[in-house]
């Protein structure tokens, strides 16, 4: 039986949670692949733990944003035992809900004069 | 440290954790206060947030193993009360009770197979309204085939036609209650 969940129920997302699907949206990562990644688009500020890392998958794996994969980028050059995640079509749909979310925030903000507009 | 959450996380995601560990490790900053820091900050925060989580989903079967006795239960107060009402009628030769008396014969020998097979197949994973559907449909038939063969043969005013109706009745009846509980059920989950 298919599950329809609304995409805008799930938020707000956690920031780990956040930051672990904005990491997989540019393609397939195991686990330590994420945290790099989140490292790196955070500047360092958040790095995340094994518990709270495998924690956050195990969630999002149960709610379907994620899945295990077993195609590797290079079989290869890579450790079999690691486990790939993908991003789902349904986690692509809370990413983008997501992040429309934040930009209402950001759009509040601006508003207020609590940061400067953006040009565009 | 692995210890410190619950078995089947450790179970599931327990090697994983200690290659990411150990990758972590390797990249220079072991050495750094801040990355054991890190290390024990995450534990004290995932740990009982997993053994939290392992407890609700436990609770959780719990309610649905309370929702299944309930059910038996019920079925078994229906079963045992139709069985008293009709000892009760033929005791007493209560004619008005007594005009029922194959339906609830039909309710009692069918409620209390198919309701045994229906609990028993609960523990699959199989659609139950499907299971219940099945079992009442295939317990009533062959009880009506059974009675048929047997009755046909040793009373001579045996009639087929309120023997089916009967277990026709019988089936309608549990189904509909599988049916009904089955909706409760849905409205309680999105609930």
């Amino acid at each position: 039986m298919t599950r329809h969940v609304d995409p805008e129920s799930l938020l707000p997302l956690r920031p780990s949670v956040f930051h672990i699907l904005l990491a997989l949206s540019d393609g397939d990562l195991h686990g330590y692949g994420i945290m790099q990644e989140v490292a790196e688009h955070t500047a360092g500020q958040i790095r995340l733990g094994p518990g709270t890392l495998y924690g956050a998958i195990k969630r999002l794996l149960t709610d379907k944003l994620i899945v295990e994969v077993d195609e590797r980028p290079d079989p290869e050059l890579d450790d079999e035992r690691r486990r790939y995640y993908r991003l789902t079509d349904f986690g692509q749909r809370v990413l983008r809900a997501e992040v429309r979310r934040i930009t209402k925030m950001v759009a509040v903000a601006q508003r207020k004069k609590l940061i400067p507009r953006t040009r565009t | 440290m692995l210890l410190a959450y619950p078995r089947q996380f450790r179970r599931e995601y327990g090697p994983l954790m200690t290659q990411h560990f150990r990758d972590c490790y390797r990249t220079d900053e072991h050495w750094r206060s801040s990355f054991w820091l890190g290390t024990v900050l995450d534990l004290l925060a995932a740990a009982p947030r997993e053994h939290l989580e392992t407890l609700r989903t436990e609770n959780s079967s719990m309610t649905n193993l309370q929702r299944n006795l309930l059910a038996l239960g019920t079925s078994l107060v229906i079963i045992v009360a139709a069985f008293f009402l009709l000892t009760y009628a033929r005791s007493h030769e209560v004619s008005s009770i007594l005009f029922f008396g194959k339906t609830l014969d039909a309710l009692v020998t069918a409620g209390i197979l198919g309701n045994l097979i229906i609990f028993l197949l609960r523990l699959t994973r199989l659609d139950q309204l499907k299971t219940a559907f099945w079992a009442m449909l295939s317990v009533n038939s062959i009880l009506l085939i059974l009675a048929w063969l047997i009755g046909s043969r040793v009373d001579r005013t045996f009639s087929l036609g309120s023997i089916a109706v009967a277990h026709f009745v019988s089936f309608l009846f549990w189904f509909g209650l599988h049916w009904a509980w089955s909706k409760t059920k849905t409205q309680a989950l999105a609930g």
